[in-house]
C-alpha cells in the first residue's frame, strides 16, 4: 500500500515538470516504472525479512486455546494481489514497533478477533469497497457478534489474495463455503450449467451470472425483501415485460408481485409472502426504521400459540395507525419460493410454470403456506408463520388490502352469500309462484 | 316489412318498448349472463373447470368491455329522446311512495287474488314506482360501479392510484364480488317477474316486438 502511494507522489512530481506533450507523458511513464522496480525491490526486501521467519510454520498460542498459524507461503503471498505491498501495510500495529517476542506478546483472544482487528486495515486502499461492505448483511451480523459472518479475508484469504475476477466461479466462489445448499441449486440451475460450458446460454447471450451479479460482492442485501433481485433479473433478462405481456394478463401486477422463481424454478415450493411496509413510502417496515416496536407484537402473537390469525393481523395494522401515526403500516403480499435454495433452481425458459390454475385457484400449493416478514435490524428478513386462513377471511380485505390473486384468495363469506344469492334467486320466485297456488286453490275451494 | 308487421297489430297495442331499447336489452341480458358465468368459471376454477382460465379471462374482458360499449346504446337513447320522462313520470313523492305502497301490496298479495295491477303501462310511464326506483339504483349506480371496478382489475397496474384511492384491490375486489351476487339473484327473480304477464311470455314477447299487446289493460305489469 505504501508503495502505490510512493509510485503516486514520483508520478505527481514528474507532472509538474514542464515538459511538451508525448515527450513528458513517456518520460513521466518511464519514470514510473523504473521508481515502482525499485520501490517493489524495497518491498520484497522488508517482506523478505519478515518472510525468513514466518515462511516457516509457526503457532501462536491464543486466549481461546486454539492456536493461530503465523506461517505465509512466500510464492503463494508474492504472486498473490498484494504481492507487492509491505507486510507491515496491514500488520500496522508489528510495524509501528518493536516485533513481539516471547517476552512482549501481543495477547489475541481468538484468530476471529484478530481477524476483525486487522479487517479495518483493507479500508485504507479499498476505502469504496470496504464502505459497501459496512452497508451489506455480512458486515450487519458482523456487528451484531455473529462469529461465522464473513470479514474482507474470509473470501479473499489472508496472504494469498486475490481479485475475485479470477476466481473460477464454478468450483471456487467462497459463497459456497457458508451458502454450501444454495450454491449446489445453482450449480444444477441454467445458469449455473451455463457458466460451467463456458458462460454460453445461446447465441448473443455471452454472460450467465455467478453468485455476485444477482447479490452483489461487497453491499450484499437480503434479497427476499424488495425489488433488488428482480432489478438483477431485468438487467439481463431486458425483455421480460414484452415477453410476459404478448400472453400474461396483468403482466406488470405479475412481475411486481411474483418472484422470477416463483415460476422459473419450476421444482420449488412456492408460499405467499406478505411483507410489513411503510403505507407512506411504501418501504419495508424494519429495524433499520425504528418498528422495533411492531417486531415485539409480531414476537408475541407468534409465540402465544403459533400461527397469526386473520383477526389479530387485522387488530395489529389497526392498532399500529391508531397508536402512532407515524406507523402506518400495510401488508404487501408477494409469492415466493419457500427457502432460499429452491430460488436457485432456475430452469430454461421453456420449463416455467406457464399453467394459470397453478396460482388461481383455491387451495394451490402457494396459498398453503402463508408468511409474514419483517427485516430485522441486522438487515435479514424473519418470517411468522401465518394461518392460510389470513387470506380468505373477511378481516384480510382490511389488514391485506393490497394482494388479491384471483380465484386463489377467496373470502369464504362472500362464497356463502353468493350461494344464499342463488338460494334466494329460486327461492324467491318459487315462494312466490306456490303461495299464488295455493290462495288459488282456497279461493277456488271457497267459492264452491 | 316494420310497415306490415304495424298494420296487423291492433289498434289499441303500444309501443312501449323502442328499438335501441329492445336491442340494448337483450344484448345486455346475453352479456350478463356471460359474464356471471365465466365469473364464477374465474372464481371457482377449483370447483368448474369447463373453460381454460387463460381464455376465460379473455372472454371476461371482452364481454365486459362489449356490455360497456352496450351501457352507453341505452344511456345516449334516454339522454337525447323524450323517453327519459319513463324514469320520473311521478315527481311528487307522496304520490310516488303511496303507489309504491300499493305495487308493494299487488305483488304480496293482489297478484293471487286477480286483481289488475295498479299501475297502467304507457308509453311514457312504462315502470311502476318500483321498478322505476330499482331500474334507476340498478342502472345508474350499480351497474357504472361495477364497470368501474371491472375496469381497474382489467389493469390493475394502470389504475392502482384509483385503486389506492378506495382502499386497495380487495376492496375493489370485493365490490366486484358483491355486486355479481346482487345480479345473480337479480337475473332469477327478473326472469320470473317477468313471466308476470297476462300470460307468462307476454312480456318476453313485448320485449321483442316492443309493442303491449291491447285489451290487457287489467293485468298489465311487468317484470
Amino acid at each position: 500500500m505504501k508503495g502505490y502511494r510512493h509510485k503516486l507522489v514520483i508520478a505527481m512530481l514528474l507532472a509538474c515538470v514542464p515538459l511538451d506533450g508525448n515527450t513528458a507523458v513517456n518520460v513521466a511513464e518511464n519514470h514510473v516504472m523504473e521508481s515502482s522496480e525499485v520501490v517493489l525491490r524495497a518491498v520484497l526486501k522488508k517482506n523478505t525479512r519478515c518472510l525468513k521467519c514466518h515462511s516457516r510454520e509457526k503457532f501462536k498460542s491464543l486466549d481461546d486455546g486454539e492456536q493461530m498459524s503465523l506461517q505465509v507461503l512466500p510464492q503463494a503471498y508474492l504472486s498473490s494481489a498484494h504481492g507487492e505491498v509491505t507486510c507491515i501495510g496491514c500488520h500496522e500495529a508489528i510495524g509501528n514497533r518493536k516485533h513481539p517476542s516471547r517476552k512482549t506478546n501481543i495477547a489475541v483472544s481468538s484468530q476471529r478477533e484478530y481477524s476483525l482487528q486487522l479487517n479495518q486495515s483493507c479500508r485504507n486502499c479499498h476505502t469504496g469497497k470496504y464502505t459497501r461492505y459496512e452497508g451489506s448483511i455480512h458486515a450487519s451480523l458482523v456487528s451484531k457478534g455473529n462469529t461465522i459472518a464473513p470479514l474482507c479475508t474470509d473470501c479473499h484469504s489472508a496472504h494469498a489474495v486475490e481479485s475475485m475476477a479470477v476466481y473460477k466461479p464454478v468450483t471456487g466462489l467462497p459463497c459456497k463455503n457458508c451458502h454450501a445448499d444454495i450454491f449446489d441449486a445453482y450449480a444444477a440451475s441454467v445458469h449455473g450449467k451455463a457458466r460451467k460450458n463456458g458462460n454460453v446460454i445461446r447465441a448473443g447471450h455471452i454472460q450467465a451470472p455467478v453468485c455476485a451479479n444477482c447479490h452483489r460482492a461487497h453491499d450484499v442485501t437480503a434479497v427476499a425483501f424488495g425489488d433488488n433481485l428482480k432489478a438483477e433479473c431485468l438487467g439481463c433478462h431486458e425483455d421480460v415485460k414484452l415477453a410476459h405481456d404478448r400472453w400474461l394478463p396483468n403482466a406488470g401486477l405479475h412481475l411486481d408481485v411474483v418472484s422470477c422463481a416463483a415460476c422459473h424454478a419450476p421444482v420449488a415450493e412456492r408460499r405467499i409472502d406478505l411483507q410489513l411496509v411503510d403505507n407512506i413510502t411504501r418501504l419495508p417496515v424494519g429495524g433499520k426504521q425504528g418498528h422495533e416496536v411492531l417486531q415485539k407484537q409480531l414476537e408475541i402473537i407468534d409465540q402465544a400459540d403459533g400461527n397469526i390469525d386473520p383477526l389479530r393481523l387485522w387488530n395489529l395494522v389497526r392498532q399500529c395507525g391508531q397508536q402512532d401515526k407515524a406507523l402506518n403500516i400495510t401488508l404487501r403480499g408477494r409469492m415466493e419460493v419457500s427457502s432460499g435454495a429452491e430460488a436457485h433452481r432456475l430452469a430454461r425458459s421453456g420449463l416455467a410454470v406457464r399453467n394459470c390454475d397453478s396460482c388461481h385457484q383455491s387451495g394451490s400449493e402457494p396459498f398453503e403456506d402463508v408468511v409474514i416478514s419483517i427485516i430485522r435490524p441486522d438487515g435479514r428478513t424473519l418470517h411468522y408463520q401465518a394461518d392460510k386462513e389470513i387470506l380468505g377471511s373477511m378481516a384480510s380485505v382490511g389488514s391485506v388490502s393490497d394482494f388479491y390473486v384471483l380465484g386463489g384468495t377467496r373470502v369464504k363469506l362472500l362464497d356463502i352469500l353468493l350461494l344464499l344469492a342463488i338460494f334466494a334467486g329460486f327461492a324467491i320466485p318459487a315462494g312466490h309462484f306456490t303461495m299464488g297456488r295455493i290462495i288459488r286453490k282456497k279461493e277456488s275451494k271457497g267459492g264452491q | 316489412m316494420s310497415a306490415i308487421y304495424a298494420a296487423q297489430r291492433e289498434q289499441n297495442d303500444l309501443y312501449i318498448n323502442p328499438l335501441p331499447v329492445r336491442i340494448w336489452h337483450w344484448a345486455n341480458a346475453l352479456g350478463f349472463v356471460l359474464l356471471i358465468l365465466t365469473g364464477l368459471q374465474l372464481r371457482y376454477a377449483d370447483l368448474l373447470n369447463v373453460i381454460p382460465f387463460e381464455m376465460t379471462v379473455k372472454m371476461h374482458n371482452w364481454v365486459g368491455f362489449s356490455v360497456i360499449a352496450n351501457y352507453f346504446i341505452w344511456l345516449g337513447f334516454y339522454l337525447f329522446s323524450d323517453r327519459i320522462k319513463v324514469y320520473h313520470p311521478e315527481l311528487n313523492a307522496r304520490r310516488f311512495f303511496i303507489r309504491a305502497f300499493r305495487q308493494i301490496r299487488y305483488y304480496g298479495y293482489g297478484i293471487f287474488k286477480g286483481e289488475p295491477s295498479p299501475h297502467l303501462v304507457r308509453p311514457y310511464d312504462k315502470f311502476n314506482p318500483m321498478q322505476s326506483i330499482t331500474y334507476q339504483i340498478v342502472m345508474l349506480l350499480v351497474i357504472p360501479a361495477q364497470f368501474a371496478t371491472g375496469i381497474m382489475m382489467w389493469d390493475i397496474k394502470r389504475f392502482e392510484d384509483w385503486i389506492a384511492l378506495l382502499g386497495g384491490i380487495r376492496v375493489v375486489d370485493t365490490i366486484h364480488v358483491l355486486i355479481f351476487i346482487f345480479f345473480v339473484s337479480f337475473i332469477l327473480v327478473h326472469a320470473y317477474m317477468g313471466a308476470l304477464g297476462h300470460t307468462p311470455s307476454a312480456h318476453f314477447k313485448e320485449m321483442f316486438t316492443g309493442y303491449e299487446e291491447a285489451g290487457r289493460k287489467q293485468d298489465r305489469q311487468r317484470g
